[in-house]
């Protein structure tokens, strides 16, 4: 068993800097363009954009600033540990930024991951449980509206209708829950229920096919020979065992979603990971592009021990190896 | 209605009449069970045989409202010890499920919950229905798990279904079947999954347990051979309806319908060595289109006459074995002999 | 089946009627301060508010998706015009301006400077004296010295600050190249006398060099906190301002050494910028043609999503908006009669063109030049922007308002209504080498597949067939490439692009030096690889250069106009200068045809009615800040 985690964790290293690894390959070798020149002022010659480059450690071969970057990760640079460099756009240390903005982000997330699990398994057990009846068939057909309705666009809505015209929620922005807590946690709902919708009407669907499914196996007949109320029969029997693969997905999604929830982020202006790294990805801004790919490497290679974790406890079957 | 029950003499537990059972599909209402009547007592072992699709599965499940209530129409009458189980409430039947009656099923892998362990399964059945101690419960379970012939019962019951092998799961399945001490045991295909060496045993079990416990046992199967070795009386089932119903001995050596004379003709037995199997001509019928008359005629070779427009009765003609033919008991005797002598020949 | 099919359109209209709902939501008045709050008072869409000038509260704004500092905010060499803009509240150089729209906008008027300076010696040197009491915000709270401009200049001539920015106005300044070049530390040519004195002396008279005094390079900084920037950039995290407004927090700023300067509270490049009053400010000192300084705070706030900016500014919410206007909202602040005055549209002194390389065929045959000006739909192009509301047609080089009258309606390529002018084109291909059986339309293969370097912007996709059917019609074919960051393509002259659809310019100062030089000076060209140029059309490189880049030139060689840029820029007269630049605009348009430019800019800004004073600051292109006022009662949160 340790050996198995021990070398799990070195797999994991290895997969997040090939990730990195990739990330500045893509930066050099696709032709986005020459960051230096958007600084460089009016009538650069040479010598300023090579300054200027230099500023930015871009003066040396990729393979040499990724060693740098990755003396940098290890020891600390100037701004801290880990050494992250600063954005090309504001100056600004990444490591800053990244710390500033990810609890932000993770607030989001979690907020968001409590609506969608709640509200989407438990309109899945109702699915499936009155299967074929008018509630299965509006929960259905929620589902399809959620999976299909663009969150740019429930966000939009969302804005237009309870803060434009209801006036009972606020408007964008996100605001500390130092400075007001009661404001920190209003401004939350809107964004977490957008957010929410999709994957509460994706796990609405999982979690319905996956208890049918399960319903039909013979040891929930057993269990209902043994005399068990159908309510146990379904969320002791039943859901146990359809919920595995919910928490699999659950795991990978929020580990995805760190990586920034850009839509989201971006209509209510959340100031989140999200919104940040997208701009720097169409500004060619490197140092930001990297920090950010490989928190949200390190995110999901997390996420994936964890779940994997979490499905040994579930379903004892796969223990034993 | 006539009262054909040949029992084993103790007190009848289970007492059902004119049970049927009918699905509504798109396609036309399939007659599962159609007309069924028979009991059950103290001490015997009941084996109901058939093909696939003559209903004796759904028998049992329909007597305990495993069904589902929305696609199916029981009715007919089903008396435990005073006690109708037709169209019984939900809460009636909760109580009556795992408690005075219990059923065990054919694939033990995968009717026990895999992410349970075995003993907390055990467990649950019991506390389902007595409000008792969790540790009581374990306690109970362990003198279960022993009692059906599980070695290191205390060690088992921490385990997962996965670590058991396939005669100890239905070991374990019997055990969480008997501990709270029904009176009515039914076990649909217990051995069918199983290997044969392991089959015997189980069935030895089977019959310890209903000695041991005096519990009435309900065995439904395909194989006559499975019949042959435990059960004290017999049901033939056919499109689901009941051909012939009398002792094992009164069916084995005298069997009275053209069917049981087929399905006794196709088994390979150690004595039938050098005769020549006979298959039964045809397939089972659609259940949604069940041949008038005898279901059986399209297959029978000693059709005649009244075989496609009535429906034989099925009543007891003398002797406690009734079954539902239109043949005379003389030309019965007379066809029963011939084909034996056929076989005999042919092997030679 | 038939039920979930019925659900699903019933699911779909719900969210079809959500959308309309959402979409419509323009015509309904804003909720708590949208109708009854009048219009600034008086004026439409193209006036100025001239309502009271009510002192206090806070202005918000907020700004479409970033900052976007060329030198994170650093001064010295930081050169957006919103950057600028946010200088004049927080800066005060020698010489500023009056922060009004139109040619009042752009008088150069002393602010740092007591009065206007002392020209001496032919127009080579410069003596300002400085006014008294003009402090610095806290902790730095002691009075501006002449030293502290110098050190402005020293930081600017130094390549490690100043490279990023402009240096090259300064050039003139006597030892400002030896600086630059790593050959002294101080400009020599600067001299202070005493604390309030500080003189000039130039290399050769630059008639526009109060112009270049006004940027806010040039400002004073404080050399006690400057030092601790290690490099270009640093120092805009923590600027000390010497105006009327500084950065929030400023006063917070340990400035006791370097390692304890820590970035102000005020600012954070990724989300806000707050500015408040500088305590040690003394009004007395004020230009009060320059300034009003009315609101106690600015704020301005990133904000992500742009239609909530202008959601936000309807209802008063936030005061004025930094945010792109779509169609939308220009449509409904047009045709809404209310709405109008609150739409503010200027033209901000820019030109946008496409570019044609000289050296690159078919466009290194002048007559292949001058046909694409007549051919090409302007108006077209114009629309790809968004419509006339977004700007005018441009008939020449320089936005009218750095021309003299003389060039007033100068079209040296007319056509009806701006379309273009099929034949005429026509006529002047048929006398290039391209068009071999002259029939008007080139068939040589130089004019096939010529490539094309654009941006992808929503306009520019836009722009891009009204172009390839201008061109087509005098038969070229582009090979159009939309890039992201054309500007790293399009600026290096090694990579020889013929066609560049996208760039546009606008004025660092009001003078025509400001285009001429950087556009069309044959001298700013670099030398070797490895360098870049906004003279993408490379109006007078000369061979040694060409050869070093690679670059083959046309038979005859490219024309040049440095010594006509030379002539106008030391005109001192201000008048003579104005139409020496006109006839160089003129000169480029019909000899040596660079460019076919289409289009002079509006800047247009939506405010709230919640803004009782509004101007637009010609020097900047953005709102005169220093000049605008806001009505606390009107305001929502």
């Amino acid at each position: 068993m340790l050996a198995y985690t021990i070398r799990r964790l070195i797999w994991a290293v290895v997969v997040v800097l090939i990730v990195t690894m990739v990330t500045f390959a893509i930066f050099y070798l696709m032709p986005p363009g020459d960051p230096a020149i958007r600084f460089a002022g009016r009538a650069p010659n040479p010598r300023v954009l090579d300054q200027i480059r230099e500023n930015f450690g871009l003066d040396k071969p990729f393979y040499q600033q990724y060693w740098i970057f990755l003396k940098n990760l290890v020891t600390g640079d100037e701004y801290g540990w880990p050494g992250l460099g600063f954005s090309y756009d504001t100056r600004v240390p990444v490591r800053n930024e990244l710390l500033d903005r990810l609890p932000r982000t993770l607030i989001l997330i979690a907020g968001a991951a409590v609506l969608w699990l709640i509200v989407g398994v438990t309109i899945g057990i109702i699915s499936a449980v009155r299967r074929g009846t008018l509630v299965d068939k509006a929960a259905m057909g929620f589902a399809l509206f959620g999976v299909s309705a663009p969150v740019f666009w429930l966000g939009l809505v969302a804005l237009f209708v309870f803060w434009q015209k209801l006036g009972i929620l606020p408007g964008t922005g996100y605001t500390a829950f130092s400075d007001d807590p009661k404001e920190w946690f209003l401004h939350l709902i809107l964004p977490c229920t957008v957010l929410a919708m999709l994957y509460a009407a994706f796990y609405a669907r999982m979690t319905r096919g996956n208890l049918l499914e399960t319903l039909g196996e013979d040891y929930i007949r057993t269990a209902r020979a043994k005399g068990l109320p159908e309510r146990k029969v379904i969320m002791k029997h039943g859901l146990r065992a359809s919920l595995t693969p919910v928490v699999t997905m659950f795991g990978m999604d929020i580990a995805l979603l760190i990586g920034g929830a850009v839509i989201t982020e971006t209509v209510f202006n959340w100031q989140g990971i999200g919104s940040w790294v997208i701009r720097a990805t169409t500004n060619s801004n490197l140092p930001v592009v990297v920090g950010v790919v490989l928190m949200a490497a390190i995110a999901v290679v997390i996420m994936n021990l964890l779940v994997d974790i979490l499905y040994a406890y579930l379903d004892p079957r796969v223990r034993y190896q | 209605m006539t009262d054909p029950t040949p029992g084993a003499g103790g007190d009848v537990l289970l007492d059902v009449r004119d049970l049927a059972v009918r699905f509504p599909t798109p396609d036309g209402v399939v007659n599962a069970v159609d007309g069924l009547s028979f009991s059950v007592s103290r001490g015997e072992t009941l084996g109901i045989v058939g093909e696939s699709g003559s209903g004796k599965s759904v028998t049992s499940l329909a007597l305990l409202g495993l069904l589902n209530a929305q696609r199916s129409k029981i009715t007919g009458e089903a008396q435990l010890k005073g006690q109708n189980l037709i169209n019984a409430s939900d809460d009636q039947m909760r109580k009556i499920r795992g408690k005075q009656i219990a059923m065990i099923f054919q694939d033990p892998f995968a009717c026990l919950h895999p992410m349970y362990k075995v003993g907390d399964q055990l467990i649950e059945a019991v506390r389902v229905h007595e409000d008792v101690a969790k540790d009581k419960a374990m306690e109970r379970s362990v003198e279960m798990l022993s009692a059906v012939g599980i070695p290191n019962p205390r060690q088992r019951a921490t385990d997962y279904p996965h670590q058991y092998s396939g005669g100890m799961r239905q070991r374990a399945m019997i055990a969480m079947a008997l501990i709270n001490n029904p009176e009515l045991l039914i076990a649909d295909e217990p051995t069918t999954a199983l290997d044969v060496t392991v089959q015997a045993q189980i069935l030895e079990l089977i019959d310890e347990v209903k000695k041991e416990f005096n519990i009435g046992v309900i065995l439904i199967t395909h194989d006559l051979g499975v019949v042959a070795e435990v059960a004290q009386t017999v049901m033939v089932m056919y499109a689901g309806r009941a051909m012939e119903h009398g002792s094992k001995e009164q069916v084995f050596s005298k069997p009275l319908h053209p069917y049981t004379w087929g399905l006794l003709e196709s088994i390979p037995t150690v004595t039938s060595k050098g005769t020549r199997l006979i298959p039964i001509e045809g397939s089972p019928p659609s259940l949604i289109r069940v041949p008038p008359g005898c279901p059986f005629h399209p297959r029978c070779p000693h059709r005649f006459e009244p075989c496609d427009k009535e429906r034989p009765e099925f009543t007891d003609r003398g002797g406690g074995h009734p079954e539902a033919c239109h043949l005379a008991s003389e030309e019965k005797d007379r066809l029963w002999h011939e084909r034996e002598r056929r076989r005999a020949t042919v092997a030679a | 089946m038939k039920r979930t099919r019925l659900l699903a359109i019933l699911v779909l209209a719900l969210g079809l009627a959500m959308t309309a709902a959402a979409c419509g939501g323009g015509e309904e008045e804003g909720g708590g301060g949208g109708t009854g709050a009048a219009a600034p008072s008086g004026e439409s869409g193209f006036g100025t508010a001239t309502g009271p000038a009510n002192k206090g509260g806070t202005y918000r704004v907020d700004v479409e998706s970033a900052f976007d500092f060329t030198d994170a905010f650093d001064p010295t060499g930081e050169y957006t015009a919103l950057g600028w803009s946010f200088y004049t509240l927080m800066l005060r150089p020698l010489m500023t301006y009056k922060h009004v729209a139109g040619a009042d906008g752009n008088v150069p008027i002393p602010d740092l400077a007591a009065e206007e300076p002392e020209i001496s010696d032919g127009g080579k040197t410069y003596t300002f004296t400085l006014r008294d009491g003009v402090k610095y915000a806290p902790p730095v709270d002691r009075e501006v010295t002449s030293k502290d401009v110098a050190y402005a200049f020293d930081r600017l001539a130094d390549p490690t600050y100043g490279g990023a920015g402009y240096p090259l106005y300064y050039q003139a300044i006597t030892g400002f190249t030896d600086v630059a070049d790593g050959k002294a530390k101080t400009v020599a040519g600067i001299e202070t006398p005493d604390d309030k004195t500080i003189v000039f002396h130039l290399d050769k008279p630059a008639g526009d060099f109060l112009y270049r005094l006004a940027m806010p390079a040039t400002a004073p900084i404080p050399e006690e906190v400057a030092k601790c920037a290690k490099k270009a950039g640093d120092y805009g995290r923590y600027p000390i301002a010497n105006g009327p407004y500084m950065v929030e927090g400023t006063d917070k700023l340990d400035i006791s050494s370097c390692n304890t300067i820590k970035p102000v509270s005020g600012y954070n490049p990724e989300a806000f910028l707050h500015l408040v009053r500088n305590p040690n400010y003394d009004e007395a000192t004020e230009n009060p043609d320059a300034r009003e300084n009315n609101p106690d705070r600015f704020e301005f706030n990133i904000n992500s999503n742009v239609d909530d900016c202008f959601n936000k500014v309807k209802e008063a919410i936030i005061d004025d908006t930094l945010c792109g206007e779509t169609p939308k909202q220009t449509k409904e602040y047009t045709e809404n009669e209310d709405l109008k005055p609150l739409l503010k549209l200027y033209p901000d002194d820019s030109t946008f063109y496409l570019s044609m390389n000289l050296t690159q065929p078919p466009f290194d045959d002048v007559h292949v030049r001058r046909a694409a000006n007549f051919v090409q739909d302007k108006v077209g192009l114009i629309r790809a922007w968004g419509g006339p509301v977004v700007g005018d047609v441009a008939t020449h080089i320089l936005p009218p308002s750095l021309v003299p009258d003389s060039l007033e309606g100068y079209d040296p390529y007319p056509s009806p209504d701006h379309t273009g002018d099929v034949e005429a084109a026509k006529k002047e291909m048929a006398q290039s080498k391209y068009d071999t059986d002259q029939d008007g339309i080139c068939d040589a293969p130089e004019c096939k597949n010529v490539l094309h370097i654009i941006g992808d912007s929503g306009r520019e996709r836009g722009m891009v067939p009204v172009i390839e059917d201008s061109l087509g019609k005098i038969g070229i074919t582009l090979n159009t490439r939309l890039l992201g960051d054309q500007y790293s393509v399009i600026l290096d002259p090694t990579k020889k692009v013929p066609f560049g659809g996208g760039p546009g310019w606008g004025k660092d100062y009001p003078d025509a030096f400001t285009f001429f030089f950087y556009l069309f000076d044959g001298r700013v060209i670099p030398k070797e690889k490895g360098g870049v140029t906004y003279n993408e059309p490379l109006v007078g490189i000369d061979d040694a250069t060409a050869k070093s880049l690679g670059i083959d030139l046309p038979a005859g060689g490219v024309p040049s106009v440095n010594s006509d840029i030379d002539n106008c820029v030391g005109t001192a007269d201000d008048t003579q200068r104005l139409e020496c630049w006109g006839e160089l605009d003129k000169k480029l348009m019909e000899d040596v045809v660079p460019w076919v430019p289409y289009i002079w800019r509006n800047n247009s800004t939506i405010i709230a009615p919640s803004v009782s004073r509004w101007e637009f600051d010609q020097s900047t292109g953005n709102q005169a800040w220093t000049r605008v006022a806001v009505d606390q009662s009107k305001q929502q949160k």
